[in-house]
């Protein structure tokens, strides 16, 4: 950066940011204004220390661009073990979107300390100025979730129950794979925790939303939505459709049927794309809202487009797209996820049923296989359950 | 003097080079000694006669030393002459610089294109080519200009090209579609504990 620049930028953070700026105090609350926390009082999870780290601001064409790289501390003031935790992010002055950070897996007793990292960026024009925020970047307590499945927080962007799915799945994992180390079923267990080894990195995708009015494509065709069926699940998929062009996929919907006399308030559709070299991926997941109990069947649809590509942009061409139900809450509260046994059956393709299978723990735990093996495993797992 | 001055005296006597003591002590010995005064003529004669045949002429070494003047403005024409020439040839190199760099541009062009061609489907080259028709020229009533969500290697960006944010992740992230207008990133960190980033449009 030229002397020019570094001057637009120091007089930049002069005038946002105030005498505070790239302070790098641990008080919380009183000096950064580069970051704010807004925690409750009453929140059982609090910060007790910050750092700013490395951050920087540049000068790019008209804009300013901030490179935060912020690092704190929590600590459970709370008298329940801590099992997960989501923080909403947000830049008020952009007005543009929201971000969140969530860190489920844990097991934080009461008065332990964890920590949480934010790496971000912030593009925004030199002459936009200030518009009476507090700070640049705001970060406020969601939810957080309790061992006993209960939950703290203004639960904004509906993280409570990602966070309950996040731990039934970690209990899923960590017994399922106590019962492959108490059988020692090495090969299994190898199968399971090192699949995909020699790719040392998982293999990306890259998404675009598409919301608003679209023009139309040259050489879309309908696509048929295969559905991945759990035998157990209290709502099944029966099948759906998309218009698809190239890495494109717009106006998807799928058919669902209640399979359960249970009342479901919600459920969260999981799909899988498959590219043109026949490799599976989770695209994602649709939380859907049922509104009618006596309803039992229902159309999902959604009037948006999704362009897919591979970690470095290049066009993925769609070769198939498969639905499956990821869980599902009752009405009173409790929810229901694919047991182990209901991925294995519901495919024989082990690379879906990896997929199928593949949660925050189980990439967590096949992290700690990989560098500690079958004892660190184990240890884990004691600790844990 | 006791006795006859040398023939560089002379020489320099005859340029009037030498100090007013010295040329007046070879002066008069000249007008004595006939020897000397003959050696002297032969001198001047030889100086009178080099600088008319030199008029039209190159300068030589002793006419150098006899006419600075005329070799100062030698000097100035041939350095005039060859700042002229070196401007030639850096004309000349320029020419053949320019040349090389239209090659290499037409090069790299043919790649790109042939490149785009092989690896950019055709409905992806038509939006973007509309993207830019609408940059340059204005934009369609129907096509998007809301806030853009995506993933890229190492992050998820929502905004516009002016102003946006983006949080960042490694490029080992698990990225998916996090509902309808969401997109997520999962990871584990150094530390070894998930992390999973969710970025929204509005």
């Amino acid at each position: 950066m030229c002397m020019g620049s570094k001057f637009l930028a120091g007089l930049f953070l002069a005038l946002t940011l105030g005498p505070a700026a790239g302070a790098t105090d641990a008080d919380p609350n009183s000096v950064p204004r580069w970051l704010t926390f807004d925690f409750p009082r009453d929140s059982p999870v609090l910060p007790v220390s910050f750092a700013m780290g490395s951050s920087t601001a540049k000068i790019r064409g008209t804009s300013m661009m901030l490179d935060l790289h912020a690092s704190f501390i929590l600590r459970n003031v709370g008298g329940k073990a801590l099992s997960g935790l989501t923080m909403r992010v947000e830049a008020p002055d952009l007005q543009s979107g929201k971000g969140s950070v969530t860190v489920p897996s844990l097991t934080v007793q009461p008065g332990e300390t964890f920590p949480v990292k934010l790496d971000m960026e912030i593009l925004r024009p030199i002459s936009a100025g200030r518009m009476g925020t507090p700070s640049l970047v705001q970060v406020a307590l969601d939810c957080a979730l309790f061992s006993d499945l209960t939950a703290y927080g203004p639960d904004e962007l509906h993280s409570r129950h990602m966070l309950v799915v996040y731990q039934l799945e970690a209990r899923r994992e960590r017994e399922y794979l106590a019962l492959l180390l108490h059988n020692q079923e090495w090969s299994k267990l190898r199968d399971e925790l090192n699949f995909g080894l020699p790719e040392e990195s998982p293999r990306s995708l890259g998404l675009e939303f598409i919301h608003g009015p679209l023009g139309s494509v040259a050489n879309g065709r309908a696509f048929a939505v295969s559905p991945v069926v759990f035998s157990g699940a209290p709502v099944q998929p029966i099948g759906g459709g998309a218009e698809v062009a190239g890495n494109e996929v717009r106006g998807p919907y799928v058919e669902l049927r209640k399979m359960s006399n249970r009342s479901v308030r919600s459920l969260e559709l999981g799909w899988i794309v498959r590219d043109d070299h026949d490799r599976e991926f989770v695209g994602g997941s649709i939380p859907v809202t049922l509104s009618t109990e006596a309803v039992q069947s229902v159309k999902i649809t959604d009037s948006g487009a999704m362009r897919f590509s591979n970690g470095i942009g290049q066009p993925m061409v769609i070769g198939a797209l498969r639905a499956f139900v990821n869980d599902v809450e009752f009405s009173d509260g409790k929810v229901w996820i694919p047991s182990r046994a209901d991925i294995d059956q519901a495919t024989n393709d082990p690379v879906l049923r990896h997929e199928l299978a593949n949660s925050p723990e189980q990439q967590r735990l096949a992290k700690i296989y990989r560098l500690k093996g079958t004892t660190g495993l184990a240890e884990e797992l004691k600790r844990t359950n | 003097m006791t006795g006859h001055p040398s023939s560089e005296l002379l020489a320099l006597y005859g340029s009037a080079d030498l100090p007013l003591l010295e040329r007046w002590r070879i002066r008069r010995h000249l007008s004595r000694c006939e020897h000397c005064e003959r050696q002297f003529s032969i001198f001047r004669a030889s100086t009178v006669e080099l600088k008319r045949l030199s008029a039209n002429e190159t300068l030589t070494g002793f006419e150098a030393i006899a006419d600075w003047s005329r070799l100062e403005r030698e000097m100035e024409g041939n350095i005039v002459v060859g700042l002229d020439a070196s401007r030639c040839i850096e004309k000349k190199r320029g020419s053949r610089g320019l040349l090389l760099k239209c090659a290499a541009a037409a090069g790299m062009g043919s790649l790109f294109v042939l490149g785009w061609a092989t690896h950019i489907p055709g409905e992806q080259s038509v939006r973007i080519f509309t993207a830019l028709r609408g940059a340059f020229g204005g934009r369609h009533a129907n096509e998007y200009q809301g806030p853009i969500l995506r993933s890229v290697p190492d992050g998820i960006v929502v905004g516009s090209p002016e102003s946006s944010m983006t949080i960042l992740h490694p490029s080992t992230a698990v990225v998916s579609a996090s509902g309808t207008a969401g997109v997520e990133a999962r990871y584990v960190d150094e530390s070894g504990q998930v992390t999973i980033t969710d970025v929204y449009g509005q």
